[in-house]
Parts: C-alpha cells; structure tokens; sequence
C-alpha cells in the first residue's frame, strides 16, 4: 500500500509499505480522508517525530477487517478514529483525564498513522458514524476535540471577550466554539491575511493584523482598556506568547494550545501583579471527542471554511511545504485517498 | 504655548528631548516605540481620546506623530488627568504604573529599565509651555526656553 512516511526534520516520503496485520482486538480500517494536522507540519519543521512512521492521525474511513475479539463493528462501516490510545490504568486514566497517560499511544506519532491506504488500530479507538457524502469533514473531529479540551479547561463563560491569537484550523474552529458558546466577542489576531478572511467568515468580531497594526491598541479600544477576559493562544510563536502578558486583564486566563518551539521570555512580573492564570492544554480527552463528533453531526461546525484544500496522497510533500510556510495561504489542508 | 497632544507639542518635545545631552546619555542603551492613549474625561470637558507616539532609537527621538495608532512596542493609557498630574510633578511615573493609573502593554520589565531616562524625559516636557484641554486649562504650563543642562 502507499504510505506518507516521516523521515526527519522536512523530509516526508512517500513509499510503498505492506497493508498491516490485525490483533484479535483489532480493525483493518481502509482510509477515506486524513487531515494533516499542525503537529504534523511542526515534526515536519523540528522532526521531533520518531523516523520511519507513518504520519496522520486525523482519520475517517471505512472498516475493511475486524479482529478475532471484536464483535461490536462490522466490516464496511464507516468510522472516525481517535488518534490518542491511552492505557486505561494509570493514576492519570483513572482520573479521567487520558489525555495525560504514562504510557500514551499515539496513531500517526508513536505508532502508524493515517495518511496511508490502510491502518491497523485497537477496536477501542473507533467511533462509529452514519456514512455522509461530506465524509472528510470529520477529519476535524481530532482538532475540534482539542479546542473543546482547550475551553473546558478554560473558565470561559458567555459573554466573556476573547481573544484567539492565530487563525490556523484549531484557531479557526476555536473561533467556531466561542461563537457557537456565545462569546460577547471574538478578537482575532493573525498575520495570514487569507486565514483573516477565513476567521471573519467563521465569525470573528474583529480582525487584528499584528504585522500591520498595534494590536495593544485595538484590544485597549475594544476593551475599554480593560484587556480581554480570555487569550486561546493558538499560534505557538514568541512575541504572541509574550504580548498576552498585556492584552489579557488583570485577572484573566491565558489557554495555550500552539506549541512554541523556543524557550519564550515571558513578564512573570505581570502575571504575578495581575494575577493571571496561564494553562496548558493538550490533545483531548474522550468526552471531547465524543462532543466533537455532535457538534459536526449537528452542522454546528463550518468546516468548509476551515477545511479549503483537499488533495491526493502523491501531493502530501507539497501540502507540507505549503503548510510549514510563514504566511501560510491555506486553513486545514485534508489529504483524500481513496 | 503648545496646545498639549497635537503635533507641535510633540515636534517640540522631539527637538528639545534631542537637544539634551543627560536625556540623550541615559537613554542611549534604548531603542523604542511608544503610544500614548489619554482616555477621555468628558465630565472635565476632555471630549476626545488623544493618542500620540514616537520611536527612540539608541536615545534620539526620530520619528513623532499623533491620532494614528501605529504599530509600537508599547502603549501605555490613562486617563487624561493622570498625564497632566504626571506632567505638573503631582504623580511619578512609576507609582502611576504600580497604581495601575497607568496601564501598560508591552514588556513591563523592560520598560522599568527605561525608568531613569523618562524622569530626565519629564523634567523636559516640563519645560514646554503647554495649554492643556478642558477644565485642566487652569494647569497650563508657563514654561521656558529651553538650552542643554540648564534645568
């Protein structure tokens, strides 16, 4: 079969692999759509991914095999499949919150992923859907449950004014969420002049351009100098990281999603003098995907725009480029294999 | 007299800043960008939100203009009144911070490294003979001519 395989730091190739035995708790899934997620083009650029994987974990496609064992789903059913695989024992699964696990399994980062024809993954991970001629759509399912993570670890209410720092995909669907949970407003700032479009579709309240504007300024005049109540930093870039000190108010929440690549210089002073609350959130938690998956089946989300190229498995390299660029001119690009 | 805020004051606040030898001394280590935003007080008949920047580099102020909220490293906002204690002596400029009279966006730290050469910076603006707005006009700035070292 043909597999997108990561060979190092902007070296992706893509080669001809055998089609993957299954375990008795297994399922042979035959991939429809895989999207090429932001962890993805950050490997790509850091290659902080192990050599010789399999990339892609945002999957949807259809069950070719089941395991010995599996008696819950059928062969031909169409199917989601949750990247994270955690081992259900440890102090952290016990708690609930999975996403933490000490021994976490991960399709597409640890063990093969998606962007291949078929992929072999524990019955458990499946989630099963009612077949859509927009299948690809919920490739977002993956992203969108890290925005859900992201805003029930945040103390977001309606009404609060917001701040998205990065209008990538989980920018763009976190501006979806905040809209769809009744934000008061949605500030945007993104130096992507077409993912400024993209996020003024999706219903951003105002758009920010931080190369071009002051964006101390628009955020005191939209706030009455208050600053934002909450930043969903989503871009994972230094100077973001570190004007949030400021343009959060005292008091206030800053959620990061973006991984920064660099050790970031940050004013502990205002943190402390403000009182800000700085959280971390990573990947997602099984009730988030399973709330993702209602929201997409509900048309809550708007994954045209977010989703804007579709692409067959020989461009993969060339979406990567275009991905891992400065100013990127796409917002989720998802690879269609068959 | 200068009407305070309006282009002519900062011209004259760029060529009397660059005419001081101390200010231009301590302030050489800093290169900058500034936005002031003085909020209105409408019930002290200060109707309109001022905003004025310049850009210091290695202690010359290059560049000053108003009403345009440019790109800058920082802003720094408050209300009008508080600019005018700030510039009549009647509140420093670091305890307006620490007051959060003053708010600041931008890397705070560094903006404190520049604490010594915004004191300096203010014992010339107090120089400017300055007309304020509003019911602040009664703290206008007589002022004087201003020469390098004579404060």
């Amino acid at each position: 079969m043909k597999a997108a395989v990561f060979k190092g730091t902007r070296e992706i190739t893509i080669e001809d692999r055998p089609i993957p035995e299954i375990g008795e708790n297994d399922v042979l899934v035959r991939v429809a759509y895989c999207g090429i997620c932001g962890s993805d083009v950050q490997a790509y650029k850091m290659g902080n991914y192990p050599e010789d994987i399999v990339i892609g974990h945002e999957i949807v496609g259809y069950i070719e095999k089941v395991g010995r064992n599996v008696d819950n789903l059928e062969e031909g059913a169409c199917v989601v499949v949750n990247a994270l695989i955690p081992c259900g024992e440890c102090f952290y699964c016990r708690q609930g919150r999975s996403n933490l696990c000490n021994s976490l399994d991960q399709v597409g980062i640890t063990r093969d992923g998606g962007l291949a024809e078929y992929i072999s993954v524990p019955s458990r991970a499946i989630h099963e859907l009612a077949d859509d001629k927009d299948l690809y759509k919920y490739t977002l399912v993956d992203p969108l449950s890290n925005v859900l993570h992201a805003i029930y670890l945040s103390s977001f209410k309606p009404l609060n004014i917001t701040l998205v720092q990065g209008a990538g995909p989980i920018g763009l669907l976190t501006i979806n969420v905040l809209k769809n949970f009744g934000a008061r407003k949605i500030l945007v700032s993104e130096i992507s002049p077409m993912r400024l479009e993209l996020a003024k579709r999706i219903g951003a309240s105002h758009l920010i351009n931080p190369l071009e504007e002051n964006i101390f300024e628009v955020i005191d005049s939209e706030t009455d100098g208050e600053g934002v109540d909450i930043i969903f930093d989503c871009t994972g870039a230094p100077e973001a990281i570190q004007a949030n000190a400021t343009l959060v108010r005292k008091g206030g929440e800053i959620i990061v999603i973006g991984i920064c690549e660099v050790p970031v210089n940050f004013d502990f002073f205002t943190l402390v003098y403000h009182e800000i609350t700085i959280k971390g959130s990573y990947a997602q938690r099984i009730i988030e995907y399973d709330d993702a998956i209602k929201m997409i089946q509900k048309h809550n989300i708007r994954y045209r725009d977010v989703i804007t190229k579709i692409v067959s498995l020989d461009s993969v390299i060339d979406a990567f480029k275009i991905l891992a660029s400065k100013k990127p001119i796409e917002g989720k690009i998802v690879v269609n294999i068959f | 007299m200068f009407e305070f805020a309006s282009l002519e004051y900062m011209k004259e606040v760029q060529r009397r800043s660059n005419a001081d030898q101390k200010y231009r001394d301590l302030s050489k280590e800093e290169t900058a960008s500034y936005l002031f935003i003085l909020e209105p007080e409408p019930e002290k008949g200060v109707t309109k939100r001022f905003i004025i920047g310049y850009i210091v580099v290695r202690g010359e102020i290059v560049d000053v203009w108003v009403d345009e909220p440019r790109k800058t490293d920082f802003v720094i906002s408050g209300k009008y009144g508080v600019w005018v204690d700030i510039l009549l002596g009647k509140l420093g400029v670091t305890r307006a911070f620490l007051m959060r009279k003053l708010k600041v966006r931008g890397n705070f730290l560094k903006l404190m490294k520049y604490q010594k050469s915004t004191e300096r910076w203010l014992e010339i603006l107090r120089t400017i003979p300055t007309r304020f707005h509003g019911e602040y006009e009664k703290f206008n700035i007589e002022g004087k001519e201003y020469e390098s070292g004579s404060l």
